[in-house]
């Protein structure tokens, strides 16, 4: 059932290669129509499954990445609608397409042990896909800055100076989305701290929760994602905008993808909840 | 009916001579009023930009159309057409098309794919439009130059890219800065270089513009011409802080702005991005200012550079557009030539209606004695003979794809048919409802 949206992004992902190079206004509108369906698609398909189990799909990783593409997909589009600008998508779809392929490939729908039922769980999990959606669009945005700012300085105006937009926007682009990031990450830490802390102490032994501190793997690495982006807004009010904020987006949201996948499937104690 | 065009443009014709044409001055809808109430004409057009005088016209003659258009121009200016007259050019039907086409696609303007003379045109043509100038012809070909100019501009690289240097500064600005109405410029040297480009980006919506020089006077007179404020020259390094974009355009033998100032600057800058056109000679920025970060400096040969490269790719479009060009002419031929069948094809159902009424006449003793439903049975009988007779041949005539072929076509059916001899046996012909279809025919082949 996750191929479906898994083959529309790949189709849009190939519409907006197409337009990225050709700039056909067309392609590109034929691009976010079917990246707009393939998460419509999405959208049923996670429906579906919260309908079958009784429960949002993000217990275990592999669920919670095909929700973190949706939210991308979904955040990816509502920046495209409000700065008109479809460049980006070139970048964002090739993510969406390789990391719904997880979920693809992992089609058994993981059983949510009792523990994870609390409300304080769901807020934790969504606000943390929604940081890494936003911190994923500012990665892009980041490397976008940098193409950019690396062409007009070697003063070869090329491909990305005819399709990228302003230095400028990119960048507040960019400072946006970080911002958005940084406060979903925060809610999204302290209220797993706050949750662990409770579940610590409740009726119900579990091995991974007693594993939840700052030695684990996983919750290490938020906190030195959280550091990260917290100094890039901090440097940013001292001035530090334009390419060496780029680079700190860039190296947050590899460290929230290794942390996410790499991590997320074969280090933790804690956060290993799935199958 | 036929397309003329005539006119003057950059490529023919010197600015003096240019000046005296111009129709913008007193308004189109003048001249136009005046070409209306010509002869010959029956639809005008007039386009008239700085580069361009030129008048559309449709006419069933093109002799008497040269002469009356000729005529007008010289009553209209106040001018003799002999000094004129070696620098005018005329175009008749696909050629005129052909013209007007590539000057809405930009191909004919001074600077190639520059796009204002698309909108100059669709000006041209909403004025005779107010005027009530246009009919059937202009009003086709009109609208089709500009799906033209738009194919042009979306299917060919044609228009794309800065092709003078203020330009090319300028649209490095907006992609540095994007918007460029919050930003600050400072120009240092009040000489004509800097002026141009202090224009462009006052045209662009910069709101805030400083001008230094090394005489207050100077930079305090140019001040004045595009509205931005004078600024001391002793306060150079510390106005260096505020501006974004700073435009040097010093006579000064040595640089004006050293890597160690510019250095200074950014540090109050807090690392915003500074964008320094240096476009004097003797260079006024020292060029190590340019591996500074977040400094983006451009000198007067890498603008020029730039414009190259886009001169050299417009170039490269321009065979692309001529095919598009080429490609809607060929069409619109095909419309204009079955436009010319249409007095062929009136003429032969006028001659077909004519002969039906005479034999009718002729046997009208013979059907007196009929009961007047049967009569009626006859006349209608013999109409639908001869509309289905003529069918055929009619749509063959105006489904022709060449122009050629439709004229030879028409004089075979002129010659065959006599349909050019006085006929006195002629009846009363039904001249309008035969006009009215053959235009409903004319109407299958317009694409």
């Amino acid at each position: 059932m996750n191929t479906i949206p898994l083959l529309l992004y790949l189709a849009a992902g190939i519409l907006y290669a197409v337009h990225f190079s050709t700039r056909s206004a067309t392609v590109g509108r034929a691009g976010t129509a079917v990246l707009a369906s393939g998460s419509l698609a999405h959208t049923f398909v996670i429906g579906m499954q919260t309908m079958a189990a009784g429960h949002v799909p993000i217990a275990g990783t592999t669920q919670a990445i095909s929700t973190f593409v949706w939210l991308l997909a979904v955040a990816y589009l509502c920046m495209e609608m409000t700065t008109e600008e479809r460049a980006l998508g070139v970048f964002i779809v090739p993510l969406l397409v390789a990391l719904q392929l997880i979920r693809a490939l992992n089609p058994v729908m993981e059983r949510r042990v009792p523990i994870l039922e609390s409300a304080w769980f769901g807020v934790h999990v969504a606000s943390l896909l929604f940081a890494y959606a936003s911190f994923a669009l500012a990665c892009v945005i980041g490397i976008t800055y940098v193409l950019l700012f690396k062409e007009i300085k070697a003063k070869h105006l090329g491909f990305f100076y005819k399709r990228l937009p302003s230095l400028d926007s990119l960048d507040l682009m960019n400072a946006r989305t970080v911002t958005l990031g940084w406060v979903f990450l925060t809610v999204g830490v302290v209220v797993g701290a706050v949750w662990a802390a409770e579940a610590k102490s409740g009726p119900i032994y579990d091995p991974r929760v007693q594993a939840m501190s700052l030695a684990d793997p996983k919750i290490l690495g938020a906190v030195v994602c959280w550091a990260i982006y917290t100094f890039a807004l901090y440097t940013r009010r001292l001035g530090w905008g334009g390419k060496r904020a780029a680079y700190l987006s860039a190296l947050g949201f590899a460290i929230v993808l290794f942390n996410f996948v790499p991590i997320g499937y074969f280090l933790t104690r804690s956060h290993n909840f799935g199958g | 009916m036929h397309l003329f065009l005539l006119g003057v443009s950059h490529k023919t014709t010197p600015v003096d001579i240019r000046e005296h044409l111009d129709f913008a001055a007193r308004g189109l809808d003048a001249a136009l009023a005046a070409l209306a109430v010509r002869p010959s004409t029956s639809e005008a057009v007039v386009l008239s930009t700085c580069n361009r005088a030129e008048l559309y016209v449709a006419c069933d003659e093109v002799a008497s159309a040269r002469a009356d258009l000729l005529g007008f121009l010289g009553e209209y200016h106040g001018l003799d057409t002999s000094a004129v007259f070696p620098h005018l050019y005329e175009q008749v039907d696909g050629a005129a098309a052909r013209h007007l086409f590539r000057v809405a696609g930009g191909l004919d303007s001074l600077v190639v794919g520059e796009p204002q003379i698309l909108g100059q045109v669709k000006d041209a043509y909403a004025a005779a439009t107010e005027g009530r100038t246009v009919g059937p012809v202009l009003n086709k070909v009109f609208p089709w130059s500009f799906t033209v100019g738009k194919r042009v501009r979306t299917e060919t690289a044609l228009s794309e890219g800065a092709v003078s240097v203020s330009f090319a500064a300028t649209a490095l600005a907006r992609k540095i800065f994007g918007d460029l109405k919050e930003r600050t410029v400072l120009v240092i040297g009040a000489g004509e270089m800097g002026k141009l480009t202090a224009r462009h980006l006052k045209a662009q919506g910069v709101s805030r513009m400083l001008i230094t020089s090394r005489t207050l006077a100077h930079a305090a007179a140019l001040a004045e011409t595009i509205d931005a404020s004078p600024v001391p020259w002793r306060d150079l390094l510390v106005t260096l802080n505020q501006a974004d974009i700073v435009i040097t355009a010093t006579g000064a033998l040595l640089p004006i702005l050293t890597r160690s100032q510019v250095e200074g600057a950014m540090r109050g800058r807090r690392n915003r991005p500074l964008f320094l056109i240096d476009i004097a000679l003797p260079r006024d920025v020292d060029p190590a200012v340019g591996d500074l970060d977040s400094v983006f400096l451009y000198n007067i040969d890498d603008l020029q550079a730039i414009v190259e490269a886009n001169l050299t790719r417009r170039a490269s479009e321009i065979t692309k557009a001529e095919g598009i060009v080429a490609d809607e002419v060929k069409k619109f031929e095909v419309w204009l030539s079955a436009r010319c069948a249409i007095p062929t094809v009136v003429a032969l159902r006028q001659r077909f209606e004519a002969i039906r009424r005479q034999e009718l006449d002729r046997l009208q003793p013979k059907l007196a004695g009929l009961p007047p439903e049967a009569k009626a049975r006859v006349d209608e009988i013999t109409r639908l003979l001869v509309e289905k007779l003529l069918i055929t041949p009619t749509e063959q005539l105006k489904s022709t794809p060449d122009p050629e072929r439709v004229r030879s076509d028409a004089d075979a059916l002129t010659r065959l048919f006599a349909l050019d001899a006085e006929d006195p046996a002629q009846g009363e012909p039904d001249h309008s409802s035969a006009a009215r279809r053959a235009d409903d025919a004319g109407k299958l082949v317009t694409p």
